[in-house]
Order: structure tokens, then sequence, then C-alpha cells
């Protein structure tokens, strides 16, 4: 049992996460990532990232650094401009890893308006997976796992920040 | 049974496509889709799977050819039959997993039950079945062959052989699976379906585009360093890759010329997996091992649904005129380290499908293409380069790698097909080359 204290970090952590994702801010986003960070988006239900299955986003530290840098240049076509995002999230569970760390399940529906080519309403629901510690008073996460329902396919592209 | 009424017949493909454009119609309309279903599809062959995603005795993956759902199996002879995916007594799906082993496939709504070859074995309440239960089997396709583990089949019972449809083509295929030290591929690492809202023929277009590097992957230019520096990024005078027609709609981009260094295309210096380059030096001797290292693997489309993506086996599969999936797996290697297989997967992650550095951004392109076709529409020019393309000793057209010698070669030979069989022959391409 986590105390209503720490409930209240870590859901502040989802939101604010959240909302940096739906406004595109990049660099702010990545701010908020540990260098052991994993972001991880798999292709079939009950995957494991090392089973040697192909991943929709199987982002390292390193990887999601090159991802962020793309999408700063500007010229990434596919989010230019970036898709008008708005993540609701709910049903969040939160567990003890270790002193200061959680596993954190959500659940999360993203509506995309996706405006780069045709005018579209795309809907994402995913199960979601945290895990986030607490560093020099500073809450940040070094996993993030989005189990989409449609991640068999076919998947639209994806180039946001999911 | 074939239809014989082809619907192609009202459209008038020669006046669609010209030696130097093509109509838009060809991209939107929905009798031109109906016609390819037919005469490309189910009368021509198609690339199903390859032999090692079904490697035991009943093992078997669903797929679709054209809209047409099938699926492959491997009977207890180890021959792949390949079955649409409909039960006989009243069109059921049979096979419903997407992939697994079974000894028997039961129908779910009255309980038919087939064997691995699509034979009826099995009717509940048999004293009511009047039939003949050789009469009742499931559909097969009429045709299966393979070359180097790639299974293709077609509906058609008169095709040309595999062989002629291929043609020169047989060495892209060869060029990928020697990329093994054993020559062995392995598509065990699963397919991300990836839906663009464009028509399918937009996916080998631009696959074996070599023009539109530079203005649609500028982000992924100035964030990545990568072999495609070299291969796709510099000035016209300084290109060395090449746009290729191998007949019959197979076309390439060459990257090979631009390759100074062994395992330039891995993107790594030849020190990073030594076992690696010393496996393909001993099992192709030095030359071709030295060969092989350099060149590195095929970027070429195999018509009309497969793609050599390089370290990438992708299909490509028509939804409806606006809509296509590009469908990619790692192509894994047989008699190498894990480490380089790993590789691969990381690779073939970050370059296509939805969230790639690559892919994402040719789909937005495409379906803004898509956009732009609507309504009435009008031709689209492909004409760049004509003049400087040449054929080589082998019958190959060539070209600067940024000239539309491979959208020419895809669109003469669907123009052929598109226009049956009274006026095309495999052996056409090459008489015009
Ligand atoms: S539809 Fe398959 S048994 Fe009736
Ligand atoms: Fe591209």
């Amino acid at each position: 049992m986590v105390t209503i204290e720490e409930r209240l970090r870590v859901e502040e952590f989802l939101f604010k996460e959240a909302r940096l994702a739906d406004e595109s801010r990049y660099s702010e986003w990545e701010a908020l990532a540990e260098d052991d960070m994993h972001y991880w988006v798999p292709a079939e239900a009950g995957q494991d990232p090392d089973d040697g299955r192909i991943s929709i986003l199987n982002d390292n530290r390193t990887r999601l650094a090159t991802r962020i840098r793309q999408l700063n240049t500007g010229v990434r076509h596919a989010q230019v401009p970036p898709s008008r995002m708005c993540r609701i999230i709910s049903n969040v569970e939160i567990e003890t890893i270790a002193d200061g760390e959680y596993f954190v399940r959500s659940n999360v529906v993203l509506y995309e308006y996706r405006i780069q080519a045709d005018k579209e309403m795309e809907v994402w629901p995913a199960r979601v997976e945290h895990k986030l510690r607490m560093r020099d008073g500073e809450m940040k996460m070094f996993s993030k796992h989005i189990l989409l329902l449609n991640s068999e396919g076919p998947v639209r592209g994806l180039s946001f920040i999911i | 049974m074939l239809d014989n009424s082809r619907p192609s017949e009202g459209i008038r493909f020669e006046e669609l496509i010209l030696d130097d454009r093509v109509h838009s119609t060809l991209y939107t309309d929905s009798e031109v889709f109906e016609a390819e279903m037919d005469s490309i599809f189910r009368n021509g062959w198609v690339f199903i799977c390859h032999d090692s995603e079904i490697p035991k005795a009943g093992d078997f993956v669903r797929r679709n050819v054209g809209r047409d759902p099938v699926f492959a199996v491997r009977g207890r002879d180890g021959e792949i039959s390949v079955i649409v995916n409909r039960c006989a007594h009243r069109g059921n799906i049979i096979c419903q997993e997407e992939r697994g082993n079974a000894k028997a496939f039961v129908c779910q709504y009255h309980g038919w039950a087939y064997d691995t070859k699509g034979g009826l074995v099995d009717v509940p309440y048999p004293a009511g079945f009047k039939g003949d239960f050789s009469c009742h089997g499931l559909e097969r396709l009429a045709k299966v062959d393979s070359y180097q583990g790639f299974v293709f089949a077609s509906f058609n019972p008169t095709v040309p052989s595999l062989g002629d449809h291929l043609g020169r083509a047989t060495e892209l295929i060869d060029r990928a699976v020697e990329m093994s030290p054993v020559g062995r591929i392995n598509l065990s690492g699963g397919w991300v379906r990836h839906q663009l809202n464009c028509n399918w023929k937009m996916l080998p277009e631009n696959d074996t585009d070599g023009y539109h590097v530079n203005f649609v992957h500028p982000s992924f230019a100035q964030a990545i360093r990568s072999n495609y520096d070299e291969a796709v990024l510099q000035d016209e005078e300084s290109l060395k890759s090449e746009a290729k027609d191998w007949g019959n709609g197979h076309t390439e981009l060459n990257f090979s010329p631009s390759y100074s260094r062994p395992l330039e295309w891995f993107g790594c210096a030849e020190d990073r997996y030594p076992s690696y380059s010393k496996a393909l030096r001993e099992a192709y001797g030095q030359e071709k091992g030295d060969k092989i290292l350099l060149d590195g693997p095929p970027h070429a489309v195999i018509f009309p649904n497969l793609f050599l993506g390089e370290m990438n086996i992708v299909r490509f599969e028509p939804v409806a005129p606006g809509v296509g999936l590009h469908i990619h797996t790692p192509m894994y290697l047989e008699g190498v380290d894990d480490d380089v297989n790993q590789r691969i997967l990381r690779q073939s992650e970050g370059a296509l499908g939805p969230t790639a550095f690559l892919l994402a951004d040719d789909s937005v392109i495409a379906e803004r293409t898509q956009l732009a076709l609507a309504g009435k529409g009008g031709w689209l020019d492909l004409s760049r380069g004509a003049e400087r393309e040449v054929t080589d000793d082998n019958g190959v057209v060539v070209g600067h790698l940024t000239d539309e010698t491979s959208n020419r070669g895809f669109w003469r030979h669907y123009k052929q097909v598109m226009q049956g069989p009274d006026q095309s022959s495999p052996t056409a391409a090459a008489a015009a080359a």
C-alpha cells in the first residue's frame, strides 16, 4: 500500500507526463526520462521485450534521445504540424517496487486529431505501465510500456509521443 | 473456379499508362482495384510466406491473397499447401488463429473437419450427409512453389512457372539469403501491420524510389548518421547508387556502389562482428565473402507484393483503393551469432512501421498524395532519367538513383498484366528492354 501523499505524487506525474506528450513538448517530456529508460510498444499481446519478436517501438535511452532529436528538427513530416491530442487517464494502481520506486498501471484513452494529411480523429486505447522513481525530490520515469489494444493491427502512423 | 468475365475489360489501360506518365485513376478507381484483385492477385504469383515461418508439420500462418483469406500449412509430407480460409460447408472461417500448429482444422460452425491438405475428413451427424467427402474439401490455391524458402502461390492453374515470373530477379533473392553464411534466413520475428491510407501501389513504388529521400527524410538525415548518408543523401553528381528495372515488375535501388567499407550497409565497422565476416568468407570464399560484406543486402521489390528491404522482409496488402498495408518482419540470418540478429531486429524497428524514423514520414507523404488524387485527378509524371538509363549485359535497365527507372519498370509490367494474357508474355519486358 502506498500512502495518500505517494499516490498524489504519482498521479501528478502521470498527468504532467500526459500533458507534455499531448502538447508535443518533446524536450520537456524527455527530461522526465531516466538514463535507464525503456520506452516500449509491443506488437503482440503477452509479448516479452527480449523474446526476439518485433515490437512497434522499443527504445532504450539512446534511441529515445534520437527519436526526440528527430522530432525537434521541425521537419519530421509525420508530425508537421503536430497531432492535437488529449489523453484520459484512469484506473491508476500503484505498487511499491523499492524505496521511492513505483510500478504504476493505468488505463489510457488517447484521442488524436491527425492533421498532417487528411483531417481525422484516431482513438488509441491502451493499458499503460510506468516505472517511476523519486530522485532528488522529483518524480522521474525509467520505464513506460504502452500496451495498445490494437497492437496486432492494422496500426496507423504513430509518430507522436505515445 | 476462375471468373473469366474479366472486370478489366472496360478499362483502357493503354490510355492510362504511357511510357512517361500514368493517370491518377489507377490509384483511386474501384473498378481498377477490382481488376487488380483478379489480374494480379488471383491470376499471377503472390508471395505468401517464408518456409521458416512454418517449419514443422501442422504449422500454419494466416495470410490474404489480395482480399481472399488463406492460410499456408505444412502437411505431414513436408509440403506446403495454401488453402482458402473458408469452410466448404457454409463459408465460416476455418483457421481462426493467426499462426500455430494443428493436426486438423475443425469448423466451429457445424464441426466439419479437414486435414492439413484441406481434405474433408469428418462431418458430424453423418447419416444426414449425402455428399462425397472428396468433393467437399477446402479450396486450395492451384499453384504453390518456392524459391530459397520464399513461398509463392496462385489461384491460376495455368499461370506460367514461378521461374518465369521471377526471371532474373532470382539473383536479388539469392543476394538476400546469402547474407547468411549458411544461405538461410529465418522469419520467426513476427510481423508489424502498418496501415497507410493510400493505394497499395504507392508502397512498392515508394520503396524503390530513390528521388524522395532528401525531401521526405531530412529529419532522419539530421538526427541520425547512417549508411544512407553515402548511399542516398549525396548531391546528384556524387551519388553512385542506382535505380534498376529487372523486368517483370521487379525493381531495385542498388546502394552497393556507394559502399567502400565492409558492413557499411549495417552501419558499423567490420570489427564490430568479426565472427560474422569470418563465417561469410569461410562459407563463400574470400572473394565472394568480401563482396557480400561490401555490397550488403538488396533493396528490391518482387512484383507484386514482396519487398526485400535490406535486412527486412515486407509484404504489401491491398485493402481498398485508398488503403494498403505495409507489413514487415526482421530478416533474421541462420548461422550467425545472436548479436547480429539483435542488431537486425533493432534496425527493423527503427526503419519500418508506424513509429519508425523512416516509414512514418513516407506514410504521411503517401496519404497526402492519395488526397491530392481525389476527384477527377490527372497525370503523374514518370519521365525522369528516361534518356540517361542504360541496359546492362543481363538486360537489366539501370538508371541514376534519383531516376524513375524503377517506377517505369513497375508500370510497364503492370500494364501488360492488366491488359491480359493475350497482350502480355513473360518475356515482353526483356524484349522491350
Ligand atoms: S460452415 Fe463450416 S461446418 Fe458449417
Ligand atoms: Fe522513404
